[in-house]
Protein backbone atom coordinates (compact mmCIF):
# COMPACT_ATOMS: atom_id res chain seq x y z
CA UNK A 1 0.00 0.00 0.00
CA UNK A 2 1.55 3.41 -1.00
CA UNK A 3 2.56 5.42 1.61
CA UNK A 4 2.18 8.47 0.27
CA UNK A 5 -1.09 10.67 -0.07
CA UNK A 6 -0.50 12.95 -2.81
CA UNK A 7 -3.61 14.50 -4.31
CA UNK A 8 -5.17 11.82 -6.70
CA UNK A 9 -7.32 14.55 -8.63
CA UNK A 10 -7.05 18.10 -9.49
CA UNK A 11 -9.92 18.58 -7.45
CA UNK A 12 -8.23 16.76 -4.27
CA UNK A 13 -5.88 19.52 -4.88
CA UNK A 14 -7.53 22.41 -5.20
CA UNK A 15 -8.86 21.21 -2.17
CA UNK A 16 -5.08 20.96 -0.03
CA UNK A 17 -4.11 24.20 -1.77
CA UNK A 18 -7.09 25.78 -0.14
CA UNK A 19 -6.47 24.28 3.24
CA UNK A 20 -2.85 25.34 3.44
CA UNK A 21 -3.57 28.61 1.92
CA UNK A 22 -2.59 28.13 -1.21
CA UNK A 23 -5.35 29.39 -3.50
CA UNK A 24 -8.11 31.24 -3.39
CA UNK A 25 -12.15 30.86 -4.03
CA UNK A 26 -13.45 33.47 -5.73
CA UNK A 27 -17.05 33.79 -6.39
CA UNK A 28 -17.58 36.33 -8.07
CA UNK A 29 -17.97 35.98 -12.02
CA UNK A 30 -15.05 36.66 -14.28
CA UNK A 31 -14.80 36.72 -17.44
CA UNK A 32 -13.15 34.09 -20.08
CA UNK A 33 -12.08 37.14 -22.34
CA UNK A 34 -9.01 38.25 -20.28
CA UNK A 35 -9.72 38.37 -17.20
CA UNK A 36 -9.13 35.07 -16.03
CA UNK A 37 -5.57 35.39 -17.42
CA UNK A 38 -5.33 38.58 -15.93
CA UNK A 39 -5.79 37.23 -12.66
CA UNK A 40 -3.56 33.92 -13.10
CA UNK A 41 -0.45 36.46 -14.68
CA UNK A 42 -0.69 38.55 -11.46
CA UNK A 43 -0.98 35.75 -9.25
CA UNK A 44 2.04 34.34 -10.74
CA UNK A 45 4.12 37.83 -10.66
CA UNK A 46 3.25 38.06 -7.39
CA UNK A 47 3.89 34.45 -6.27
CA UNK A 48 0.63 34.48 -4.59
CA UNK A 49 -1.86 31.57 -4.01
CA UNK A 50 -3.61 29.92 -7.01
CA UNK A 51 -6.60 31.07 -8.07
CA UNK A 52 -10.14 29.36 -8.04
CA UNK A 53 -12.41 30.69 -10.28
CA UNK A 54 -15.74 29.25 -9.29
CA UNK A 55 -18.15 31.56 -11.59
CA UNK A 56 -17.44 31.92 -15.17
CA UNK A 57 -19.24 34.38 -17.94
CA UNK A 58 -20.70 32.55 -20.21
CA UNK A 59 -20.53 29.02 -18.67
CA UNK A 60 -22.48 28.48 -15.94
CA UNK A 61 -21.25 25.03 -14.01
CA UNK A 62 -18.00 25.26 -14.85
CA UNK A 63 -14.94 26.68 -12.90
CA UNK A 64 -10.81 27.66 -13.53
CA UNK A 65 -8.10 26.60 -12.06
CA UNK A 66 -4.83 28.86 -12.19
CA UNK A 67 -1.26 28.95 -12.32
CA UNK A 68 -1.59 24.90 -10.37
CA UNK A 69 2.15 24.53 -9.98
CA UNK A 70 3.78 28.12 -10.07
CA UNK A 71 5.27 27.81 -6.75
CA UNK A 72 7.15 25.08 -4.82
CA UNK A 73 5.01 25.14 -2.22
CA UNK A 74 2.26 23.98 -4.37
CA UNK A 75 4.94 21.78 -5.82
CA UNK A 76 5.50 19.90 -2.57
CA UNK A 77 1.64 19.98 -2.14
CA UNK A 78 0.85 18.04 -5.11
CA UNK A 79 3.85 15.07 -4.13
CA UNK A 80 1.65 14.94 -0.49
CA UNK A 81 4.74 16.93 1.07
CA UNK A 82 4.97 19.62 3.66
CA UNK A 83 4.10 22.74 2.08
CA UNK A 84 7.07 24.06 4.00
CA UNK A 85 9.39 21.79 2.21
CA UNK A 86 12.81 23.41 0.92
CA UNK A 87 13.39 22.88 -3.16
CA UNK A 88 16.55 20.78 -2.29
CA UNK A 89 14.05 18.54 -0.30
CA UNK A 90 11.52 18.26 -3.04
CA UNK A 91 14.22 17.81 -5.26
CA UNK A 92 15.35 14.57 -3.40
CA UNK A 93 12.02 13.05 -2.91
CA UNK A 94 11.29 13.48 -6.96
CA UNK A 95 14.57 11.56 -7.61
CA UNK A 96 13.58 8.93 -4.85
CA UNK A 97 10.20 8.38 -6.32
CA UNK A 98 11.49 8.25 -9.67
CA UNK A 99 14.39 5.98 -9.70
CA UNK A 100 12.29 3.26 -8.26
CA UNK A 101 10.50 0.58 -10.68
CA UNK A 102 8.34 1.74 -12.57
CA UNK A 103 4.04 1.50 -11.70
CA UNK A 104 1.95 0.37 -14.45
CA UNK A 105 -1.34 2.02 -14.47
CA UNK A 106 -4.41 0.24 -14.72
CA UNK A 107 -7.48 0.83 -16.70
CA UNK A 108 -10.77 1.12 -15.63
CA UNK A 109 -14.52 0.66 -16.39
CA UNK A 110 -16.03 3.57 -18.39
CA UNK A 111 -18.79 3.72 -15.79
CA UNK A 112 -16.57 4.34 -12.90
CA UNK A 113 -14.79 7.24 -14.80
CA UNK A 114 -15.41 10.24 -13.88
CA UNK A 115 -14.04 11.96 -17.07
CA UNK A 116 -17.47 10.18 -18.89
CA UNK A 117 -19.73 11.62 -17.04
CA UNK A 118 -20.58 14.22 -20.11
CA UNK A 119 -20.08 13.01 -23.57
CA UNK A 120 -20.05 15.10 -26.77
CA UNK A 121 -20.35 13.32 -29.94
CA UNK A 122 -21.07 13.82 -33.61
CA UNK A 123 -23.10 17.13 -34.10
CA UNK A 124 -22.98 18.16 -30.57
CA UNK A 125 -19.26 18.28 -30.52
CA UNK A 126 -18.53 22.04 -30.03
CA UNK A 127 -15.08 23.70 -28.27
CA UNK A 128 -17.02 26.68 -27.53
CA UNK A 129 -19.07 24.53 -25.15
CA UNK A 130 -16.18 24.91 -23.29
CA UNK A 131 -14.91 27.47 -20.84
CA UNK A 132 -11.93 27.96 -23.30
CA UNK A 133 -10.42 31.51 -21.79
CA UNK A 134 -8.32 33.88 -23.97
CA UNK A 135 -5.11 34.21 -21.79
CA UNK A 136 -3.60 37.35 -23.14
CA UNK A 137 -4.83 40.06 -25.05
CA UNK A 138 -3.24 39.79 -28.45
CA UNK A 139 -2.93 36.34 -28.55
CA UNK A 140 -4.08 34.31 -31.85
CA UNK A 141 -7.01 32.75 -30.20
CA UNK A 142 -8.57 31.17 -27.20
CA UNK A 143 -6.44 28.43 -25.76
CA UNK A 144 -7.98 25.01 -25.10
CA UNK A 145 -4.47 23.43 -23.67
CA UNK A 146 -2.01 25.45 -21.41
CA UNK A 147 -1.84 22.84 -18.70
CA UNK A 148 -2.86 19.68 -20.12
CA UNK A 149 -1.71 16.58 -22.06
CA UNK A 150 -2.04 15.62 -25.18
CA UNK A 151 -1.77 11.83 -25.04
CA UNK A 152 -0.88 9.73 -28.12
CA UNK A 153 0.10 6.58 -28.94
CA UNK A 154 3.17 5.63 -31.28
CA UNK A 155 1.23 2.55 -33.68
CA UNK A 156 3.89 0.50 -33.96
CA UNK A 157 6.37 0.46 -30.78
CA UNK A 158 3.38 1.05 -28.69
CA UNK A 159 4.80 3.93 -26.77
CA UNK A 160 2.70 6.13 -25.00
CA UNK A 161 3.66 10.11 -24.61
CA UNK A 162 1.83 12.37 -22.71
CA UNK A 163 3.47 15.86 -23.69
CA UNK A 164 1.92 19.14 -23.12
CA UNK A 165 1.98 20.97 -26.13
CA UNK A 166 -0.02 24.43 -27.03
CA UNK A 167 -3.35 23.98 -28.45
CA UNK A 168 -5.56 27.11 -30.20
CA UNK A 169 -8.92 26.56 -30.56
CA UNK A 170 -9.45 27.75 -34.21
CA UNK A 171 -13.16 26.53 -34.55
CA UNK A 172 -15.46 24.72 -32.67
CA UNK A 173 -14.25 21.46 -33.86
CA UNK A 174 -10.62 22.43 -35.08
CA UNK A 175 -7.38 23.25 -32.81
CA UNK A 176 -3.79 23.73 -33.97
CA UNK A 177 -0.64 23.68 -31.90
CA UNK A 178 2.79 24.37 -32.01
CA UNK A 179 4.39 20.92 -31.92
CA UNK A 180 8.75 21.05 -32.31
CA UNK A 181 10.03 18.77 -34.36
CA UNK A 182 12.35 17.35 -31.71
CA UNK A 183 9.49 16.42 -29.18
CA UNK A 184 8.48 13.06 -28.86
CA UNK A 185 5.34 13.80 -30.79
CA UNK A 186 6.81 15.99 -33.37
CA UNK A 187 9.31 13.16 -34.02
CA UNK A 188 6.05 9.87 -33.94
CA UNK A 189 4.12 12.53 -36.67
CA UNK A 190 7.47 12.86 -38.83
CA UNK A 191 8.79 9.23 -38.81
CA UNK A 192 5.62 7.48 -38.43
CA UNK A 193 2.01 9.44 -39.80
CA UNK A 194 3.16 12.37 -42.22
CA UNK A 195 5.05 10.06 -44.68
CA UNK A 196 2.57 7.60 -44.72
CA UNK A 197 -0.67 10.36 -45.10
CA UNK A 198 -2.25 8.62 -41.68
CA UNK A 199 -4.09 10.85 -39.01
CA UNK A 200 -2.94 10.58 -35.65
CA UNK A 201 -5.26 9.86 -32.70
CA UNK A 202 -4.78 12.28 -29.80
CA UNK A 203 -6.76 13.04 -26.99
CA UNK A 204 -5.93 15.81 -25.03
CA UNK A 205 -6.52 15.66 -21.22
CA UNK A 206 -7.50 18.67 -18.79
CA UNK A 207 -7.64 19.22 -15.36
CA UNK A 208 -5.23 16.86 -14.37
CA UNK A 209 -4.38 15.56 -10.92
CA UNK A 210 -0.85 17.62 -10.16
CA UNK A 211 0.88 14.49 -10.59
CA UNK A 212 0.17 13.31 -14.26
CA UNK A 213 0.42 17.47 -15.67
CA UNK A 214 4.07 17.07 -13.90
CA UNK A 215 4.67 13.94 -15.45
CA UNK A 216 3.60 15.54 -18.99
CA UNK A 217 5.67 18.57 -18.46
CA UNK A 218 8.82 16.17 -17.32
CA UNK A 219 11.59 15.05 -19.96
CA UNK A 220 11.67 12.00 -18.50
CA UNK A 221 12.57 8.26 -20.66
CA UNK A 222 9.82 6.70 -18.57
CA UNK A 223 6.42 6.48 -20.09
CA UNK A 224 4.20 9.05 -18.33
CA UNK A 225 1.18 6.44 -17.52
CA UNK A 226 4.23 4.96 -15.39
CA UNK A 227 6.28 7.76 -14.29
CA UNK A 228 2.59 8.84 -12.09
CA UNK A 229 2.48 6.05 -10.80
CA UNK A 230 5.73 6.10 -9.80
CA UNK A 231 5.49 9.85 -7.85
CA UNK A 232 2.00 9.35 -6.65
CA UNK A 233 2.98 5.52 -5.26
CA UNK A 234 0.20 3.73 -6.59
CA UNK A 235 -1.10 2.98 -10.15
CA UNK A 236 -2.52 5.92 -12.34
CA UNK A 237 -6.61 5.20 -13.52
CA UNK A 238 -6.70 5.08 -17.29
CA UNK A 239 -10.17 4.50 -19.16
CA UNK A 240 -10.27 4.10 -22.56
CA UNK A 241 -11.10 7.09 -24.99
CA UNK A 242 -15.11 6.53 -26.78
CA UNK A 243 -13.57 7.42 -30.65
CA UNK A 244 -10.11 6.06 -30.24
CA UNK A 245 -8.12 3.27 -28.90
CA UNK A 246 -5.98 5.69 -26.43
CA UNK A 247 -6.52 5.65 -22.81
CA UNK A 248 -6.36 8.79 -20.84
CA UNK A 249 -6.62 9.79 -16.69
CA UNK A 250 -9.94 8.88 -15.93
CA UNK A 251 -9.89 11.39 -13.21
CA UNK A 252 -9.27 14.12 -15.71
CA UNK A 253 -11.93 16.92 -16.11
CA UNK A 254 -12.02 17.59 -19.78
CA UNK A 255 -11.03 15.17 -22.44
CA UNK A 256 -10.84 16.08 -26.26
CA UNK A 257 -10.72 13.57 -28.77
CA UNK A 258 -9.53 13.42 -32.35
CA UNK A 259 -7.01 13.37 -34.93
CA UNK A 260 -4.38 15.11 -35.78
CA UNK A 261 -4.47 15.72 -39.83
CA UNK A 262 -1.62 15.06 -41.79
CA UNK A 263 -2.76 16.91 -45.04
CA UNK A 264 -4.39 19.93 -43.27
CA UNK A 265 -3.02 22.87 -41.24
CA UNK A 266 -4.78 25.88 -39.89
CA UNK A 267 -3.01 28.78 -38.34
CA UNK A 268 -1.92 29.03 -35.07
CA UNK A 269 -0.34 31.58 -32.74
CA UNK A 270 1.02 34.14 -31.51
CA UNK A 271 0.57 32.88 -28.31
CA UNK A 272 2.67 34.89 -25.05
CA UNK A 273 5.43 32.10 -23.99
CA UNK A 274 7.51 30.78 -20.74
CA UNK A 275 10.32 33.29 -22.21
CA UNK A 276 8.26 35.58 -21.18
CA UNK A 277 7.38 37.10 -24.91
CA UNK A 278 5.41 36.34 -28.13
CA UNK A 279 8.44 35.46 -29.87
CA UNK A 280 7.32 33.19 -33.14
CA UNK A 281 4.70 35.11 -35.08
CA UNK A 282 1.50 32.89 -36.55
CA UNK A 283 2.07 30.17 -39.08
CA UNK A 284 0.45 27.11 -40.31
CA UNK A 285 1.06 24.45 -37.56
CA UNK A 286 0.32 21.28 -36.66
CA UNK A 287 -3.84 20.46 -36.71
CA UNK A 288 -6.42 18.90 -34.45
CA UNK A 289 -9.66 17.69 -35.74
CA UNK A 290 -12.08 16.86 -32.85
CA UNK A 291 -14.50 14.26 -32.81
CA UNK A 292 -15.44 13.69 -29.44
CA UNK A 293 -15.74 15.99 -26.14
CA UNK A 294 -15.98 14.31 -22.09
CA UNK A 295 -16.13 16.16 -19.47
CA UNK A 296 -17.06 15.99 -15.38
CA UNK A 297 -20.25 17.53 -14.31
CA UNK A 298 -19.15 21.21 -12.92
CA UNK A 299 -15.86 20.47 -14.53
CA UNK A 300 -12.33 23.15 -13.90
CA UNK A 301 -10.14 24.06 -16.21
CA UNK A 302 -6.56 24.45 -15.74
CA UNK A 303 -5.13 27.69 -16.96
CA UNK A 304 -1.53 28.06 -16.95
CA UNK A 305 -0.75 31.96 -17.63
CA UNK A 306 3.06 32.02 -19.23
CA UNK A 307 4.95 35.07 -19.00
CA UNK A 308 7.90 36.97 -17.21
CA UNK A 309 8.78 34.51 -14.40
CA UNK A 310 7.42 32.50 -12.52
CA UNK A 311 4.54 30.38 -14.12
CA UNK A 312 4.51 26.21 -13.56
CA UNK A 313 5.94 26.51 -17.36
CA UNK A 314 9.03 27.80 -15.90
CA UNK A 315 9.12 26.47 -12.17
CA UNK A 316 8.21 22.90 -13.64
CA UNK A 317 9.89 21.95 -16.11
CA UNK A 318 13.54 24.15 -14.36
CA UNK A 319 12.92 21.21 -12.43
CA UNK A 320 11.91 18.91 -14.59
CA UNK A 321 14.88 19.47 -16.84
CA UNK A 322 17.60 19.79 -14.05
CA UNK A 323 16.86 16.56 -12.31
CA UNK A 324 16.31 14.36 -15.49
CA UNK A 325 20.07 15.93 -16.30
CA UNK A 326 21.36 14.76 -13.07
CA UNK A 327 20.35 11.58 -13.47
CA UNK A 328 22.00 11.19 -16.78
CA UNK A 329 25.01 12.78 -15.45
CA UNK A 330 24.92 10.60 -12.60
CA UNK A 331 24.28 7.63 -14.98
CA UNK A 332 27.85 8.46 -16.89
CA UNK A 333 29.32 8.23 -13.08
CA UNK A 334 30.06 12.06 -13.06
CA UNK A 335 30.74 13.20 -9.82
CA UNK A 336 28.39 15.89 -9.80
CA UNK A 337 26.98 17.50 -6.80
CA UNK A 338 23.45 18.65 -7.90
CA UNK A 339 21.73 20.17 -11.06
CA UNK A 340 19.54 23.31 -10.48
CA UNK A 341 17.41 25.50 -13.10
CA UNK A 342 16.75 29.17 -11.79
CA UNK A 343 13.46 29.36 -12.57
CA UNK A 344 13.83 32.86 -13.84
CA UNK A 345 16.16 32.13 -16.29
CA UNK A 346 13.34 30.23 -17.98
CA UNK A 347 14.55 27.22 -18.34
CA UNK A 348 17.67 28.61 -20.06
CA UNK A 349 20.55 28.26 -18.07
CA UNK A 350 22.00 24.53 -16.51
CA UNK A 351 23.83 25.04 -13.17
CA UNK A 352 25.91 22.06 -12.53
CA UNK A 353 27.86 21.44 -9.39
CA UNK A 354 30.73 19.22 -9.75
CA UNK A 355 33.73 17.91 -7.92
CA UNK A 356 36.53 18.79 -10.76
CA UNK A 357 37.82 15.63 -11.32
CA UNK A 358 39.63 15.82 -14.63
CA UNK A 359 40.39 18.32 -17.47
CA UNK A 360 37.69 18.38 -19.62
CA UNK A 361 34.70 17.82 -17.60
CA UNK A 362 32.35 21.07 -17.73
CA UNK A 363 32.95 20.13 -21.52
CA UNK A 364 32.12 16.76 -20.64
CA UNK A 365 29.15 17.91 -18.58
CA UNK A 366 27.84 20.22 -21.17
CA UNK A 367 28.21 17.85 -24.59
CA UNK A 368 26.18 15.37 -22.74
CA UNK A 369 23.70 18.21 -21.58
CA UNK A 370 23.28 19.43 -24.94
CA UNK A 371 23.40 15.83 -26.82
CA UNK A 372 21.00 14.75 -24.80
CA UNK A 373 16.91 15.04 -25.46
CA UNK A 374 16.66 17.30 -22.82
CA UNK A 375 19.50 19.52 -24.87
CA UNK A 376 17.04 21.58 -27.41
CA UNK A 377 14.68 23.02 -24.42
CA UNK A 378 18.15 25.23 -23.08
CA UNK A 379 21.14 26.60 -24.31
CA UNK A 380 23.49 27.69 -21.57
CA UNK A 381 25.25 25.62 -19.06
CA UNK A 382 27.09 26.70 -16.55
CA UNK A 383 29.63 24.49 -14.14
CA UNK A 384 30.73 25.21 -10.96
CA UNK A 385 32.86 23.44 -8.27
CA UNK A 386 31.51 21.17 -5.05
CA UNK A 387 32.57 24.23 -2.57
CA UNK A 388 29.26 26.68 -4.50
CA UNK A 389 26.38 26.14 -3.53
CA UNK A 390 24.30 25.54 -6.72
CA UNK A 391 21.00 26.91 -5.39
CA UNK A 392 22.83 30.05 -4.22
CA UNK A 393 22.49 32.51 -6.67
CA UNK A 394 25.28 35.01 -5.45
CA UNK A 395 27.52 31.77 -4.75
CA UNK A 396 26.95 30.73 -8.42
CA UNK A 397 27.28 34.56 -9.80
CA UNK A 398 29.99 35.17 -7.84
CA UNK A 399 31.63 32.01 -9.31
CA UNK A 400 30.75 33.01 -13.13
CA UNK A 401 31.94 36.49 -12.76
CA UNK A 402 35.60 35.99 -11.29
CA UNK A 403 36.46 32.03 -12.21
CA UNK A 404 35.31 31.82 -15.82
CA UNK A 405 37.80 33.06 -17.77
CA UNK A 406 36.90 34.99 -21.18
CA UNK A 407 38.59 33.33 -23.80
CA UNK A 408 39.39 29.52 -22.09
CA UNK A 409 36.57 29.42 -19.80
CA UNK A 410 33.48 29.96 -22.50
CA UNK A 411 32.40 27.58 -24.92
CA UNK A 412 30.29 28.01 -28.33
CA UNK A 413 28.48 25.23 -29.58
CA UNK A 414 27.02 26.02 -33.60
CA UNK A 415 24.20 24.77 -35.25
CA UNK A 416 22.81 23.06 -32.91
CA UNK A 417 18.78 22.19 -32.35
CA UNK A 418 16.94 25.12 -30.86
CA UNK A 419 13.30 26.20 -30.50
CA UNK A 420 11.40 28.65 -32.38
CA UNK A 421 10.74 30.18 -29.02
CA UNK A 422 14.02 31.79 -28.18
CA UNK A 423 13.47 35.39 -28.24
CA UNK A 424 17.21 36.16 -28.90
CA UNK A 425 17.21 34.07 -31.91
CA UNK A 426 16.78 35.15 -35.78
CA UNK A 427 13.68 35.04 -37.37
CA UNK A 428 15.64 32.30 -39.64
CA UNK A 429 16.86 30.18 -36.60
CA UNK A 430 13.71 29.77 -35.29
CA UNK A 431 11.94 29.28 -38.61
CA UNK A 432 14.35 25.85 -38.74
CA UNK A 433 14.84 25.10 -34.92
CA UNK A 434 18.44 26.08 -35.38
CA UNK A 435 20.04 26.64 -32.13
CA UNK A 436 23.75 27.81 -30.23
CA UNK A 437 25.03 26.75 -26.80
CA UNK A 438 27.03 28.32 -24.97
CA UNK A 439 29.12 26.14 -22.01
CA UNK A 440 30.44 28.75 -18.79
CA UNK A 441 32.93 26.96 -17.14
CA UNK A 442 33.94 28.19 -13.88
CA UNK A 443 36.40 25.49 -12.32
CA UNK A 444 39.81 26.32 -11.34
CA UNK A 445 41.69 24.30 -14.10
CA UNK A 446 43.31 20.96 -13.19
CA UNK A 447 46.49 21.61 -14.00
CA UNK A 448 46.77 24.41 -11.66
CA UNK A 449 49.10 23.94 -8.38
CA UNK A 450 45.96 24.05 -5.71
CA UNK A 451 48.24 25.82 -3.32
CA UNK A 452 49.92 28.12 -5.40
CA UNK A 453 48.18 28.98 -8.43
CA UNK A 454 44.33 28.59 -7.53
CA UNK A 455 42.82 32.10 -5.23
CA UNK A 456 42.01 31.50 -2.22
CA UNK A 457 38.27 32.28 -1.41
CA UNK A 458 38.15 34.95 0.94
CA UNK A 459 34.64 34.48 3.00
CA UNK A 460 33.48 33.86 6.46
CA UNK A 461 33.23 29.86 6.23
CA UNK A 462 36.76 30.21 4.43
CA UNK A 463 39.14 32.25 5.82
CA UNK A 464 38.78 31.85 9.27
CA UNK A 465 39.75 29.08 11.94
CA UNK A 466 36.72 26.68 12.97
CA UNK A 467 36.94 28.13 16.61
CA UNK A 468 36.91 31.56 15.45
CA UNK A 469 33.73 31.20 13.40
CA UNK A 470 31.97 29.44 16.37
CA UNK A 471 33.02 32.15 18.63
CA UNK A 472 32.07 34.84 16.49
CA UNK A 473 28.29 32.64 15.69
CA UNK A 474 27.60 32.16 19.51
CA UNK A 475 28.10 35.65 20.15
CA UNK A 476 26.39 37.37 17.39
CA UNK A 477 23.04 38.61 19.14
CA UNK A 478 25.64 39.80 22.07
CA UNK A 479 27.25 41.64 19.64
CA UNK A 480 24.18 43.66 19.02
CA UNK A 481 22.98 42.27 15.24
CA UNK A 482 19.68 40.25 15.36
CA UNK A 483 19.59 36.90 15.19
CA UNK A 484 20.20 35.25 11.52
CA UNK A 485 17.43 32.97 10.14
CA UNK B 1 -22.55 44.27 -39.33
CA UNK B 2 -19.84 41.94 -38.09
CA UNK B 3 -17.05 42.42 -36.33
CA UNK B 4 -14.01 40.75 -37.73
CA UNK B 5 -10.08 40.60 -37.33
CA UNK B 6 -7.20 39.28 -38.90
CA UNK B 7 -3.80 38.75 -37.66
CA UNK B 8 -1.13 40.02 -40.44
CA UNK B 9 2.57 40.66 -41.14
CA UNK B 10 2.43 42.60 -43.72
CA UNK B 11 -0.10 45.26 -44.13
CA UNK B 12 0.58 44.40 -47.76
CA UNK B 13 -0.95 41.40 -47.23
CA UNK B 14 -4.45 43.02 -47.08
CA UNK B 15 -4.94 44.45 -50.82
CA UNK B 16 -7.51 46.56 -51.69
CA UNK B 17 -9.61 46.35 -55.04
CA UNK B 18 -9.09 42.58 -55.39
CA UNK B 19 -10.23 39.79 -53.61
CA UNK B 20 -8.50 37.88 -51.34
CA UNK B 21 -7.99 34.40 -49.01
CA UNK B 22 -7.57 35.17 -45.13
CA UNK B 23 -8.75 34.27 -42.51
CA UNK B 24 -10.50 36.21 -39.92
CA UNK B 25 -11.88 35.87 -36.19
CA UNK B 26 -15.10 37.09 -34.96
CA UNK B 27 -15.15 39.28 -32.60
CA UNK B 28 -19.25 39.61 -31.97
CA UNK B 29 -20.17 38.87 -28.82
CA UNK B 30 -20.74 35.44 -27.34
CA UNK B 31 -19.30 32.12 -26.74
CA UNK B 32 -17.99 31.86 -30.34
CA UNK B 33 -15.65 35.18 -30.16
CA UNK B 34 -12.65 34.56 -31.66
CA UNK B 35 -13.36 31.59 -33.51
CA UNK B 36 -11.64 31.47 -37.43
CA UNK B 37 -13.45 31.36 -40.85
CA UNK B 38 -11.54 31.03 -43.72
CA UNK B 39 -12.79 33.34 -46.27
CA UNK B 40 -12.24 34.65 -49.78
CA UNK B 41 -13.05 38.44 -49.30
CA UNK B 42 -12.27 42.60 -50.27
CA UNK B 43 -11.24 44.99 -48.03
CA UNK B 44 -10.91 48.69 -48.12
CA UNK B 45 -9.27 51.06 -45.72
CA UNK B 46 -12.24 53.39 -46.73
CA UNK B 47 -14.47 52.49 -42.85
CA UNK B 48 -17.90 52.79 -44.94
CA UNK B 49 -17.31 51.07 -48.30
CA UNK B 50 -18.28 47.19 -46.88
CA UNK B 51 -21.07 46.30 -44.35
CA UNK B 52 -18.20 44.59 -41.87
CA UNK B 53 -15.69 46.37 -40.05
CA UNK B 54 -11.96 44.52 -39.66
CA UNK B 55 -9.68 44.90 -37.17
CA UNK B 56 -5.98 44.39 -37.79
CA UNK B 57 -3.51 42.41 -35.48
CA UNK B 58 0.67 42.34 -36.51
CA UNK B 59 2.55 38.82 -36.11
CA UNK B 60 3.42 39.13 -32.55
CA UNK B 61 -0.46 40.33 -31.13
CA UNK B 62 0.60 43.96 -31.73
CA UNK B 63 -2.96 45.73 -32.71
CA UNK B 64 -2.90 47.73 -35.49
CA UNK B 65 -3.99 51.43 -35.41
CA UNK B 66 -5.43 50.87 -39.00
CA UNK B 67 -8.68 49.56 -39.57
CA UNK B 68 -10.16 48.86 -42.61
CA UNK B 69 -13.97 47.61 -43.69
CA UNK B 70 -14.80 43.99 -45.25
CA UNK B 71 -17.07 42.29 -47.44
CA UNK B 72 -16.84 38.70 -46.80
CA UNK B 73 -17.60 37.52 -50.15
CA UNK B 74 -17.64 33.56 -49.30
CA UNK B 75 -16.24 31.06 -46.99
CA UNK B 76 -13.61 28.64 -48.38
CA UNK B 77 -14.01 25.05 -46.80
CA UNK B 78 -10.00 23.64 -47.12
CA UNK B 79 -11.13 20.98 -44.62
CA UNK B 80 -10.43 17.87 -46.75
CA UNK B 81 -13.78 15.35 -46.57
CA UNK B 82 -12.87 12.80 -44.49
CA UNK B 83 -12.62 15.19 -41.40
CA UNK B 84 -15.70 16.49 -41.91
Amino acid sequence: MSKISAPRSNREFIEACVKAGDAVRIKQEVDWENEAGAIVRRACELGAAAPFMEKIKDYPGFSYFGAPLSTYRRMAISLGMDPASTLPEIGKEYLARTNGEPIAPVTIDRKDAPCKENILLGADVDLCKLPVPLVHDGDGGRYVGTWHAVVTKHPVRGDVNWGMYRQMMFDGRTMSGAVFPFSDLGKQLSEYYLPRGLSCPFATAIGLSPLAAMAACAPSPIPEPELVGMLSGEPARLVKCETNDLEVPADAEIIIEGEICPDYKVEEGPFGEYTGYRTSPRDFRVTFRVNCITYRNNATMTISNMGVPQDEGQLLRSFSLGLELEKLLRSQGIPVTGVYMHPRSTHHMMIVGVKPAYTGIAQQIAQLAFGSKLGPWFHMVMVVDDQTDIYNWDEVYHAFCTRCHPENGIHIYRNTTGTPLYPFATPHERKYSIGSKVLFDCLWPVDWDKTNDVPTLVSFKNVYPKDIQERVLANWTTYGYPEVK
Amino acid sequence: MNQWEVFVMDMAELAEGKDIEISIRTLNPGVQKYTYKHVRAQVSSSLDKFPDKLQVRMGRGQLSAAKFSIKVIEEIRRLPPQYS
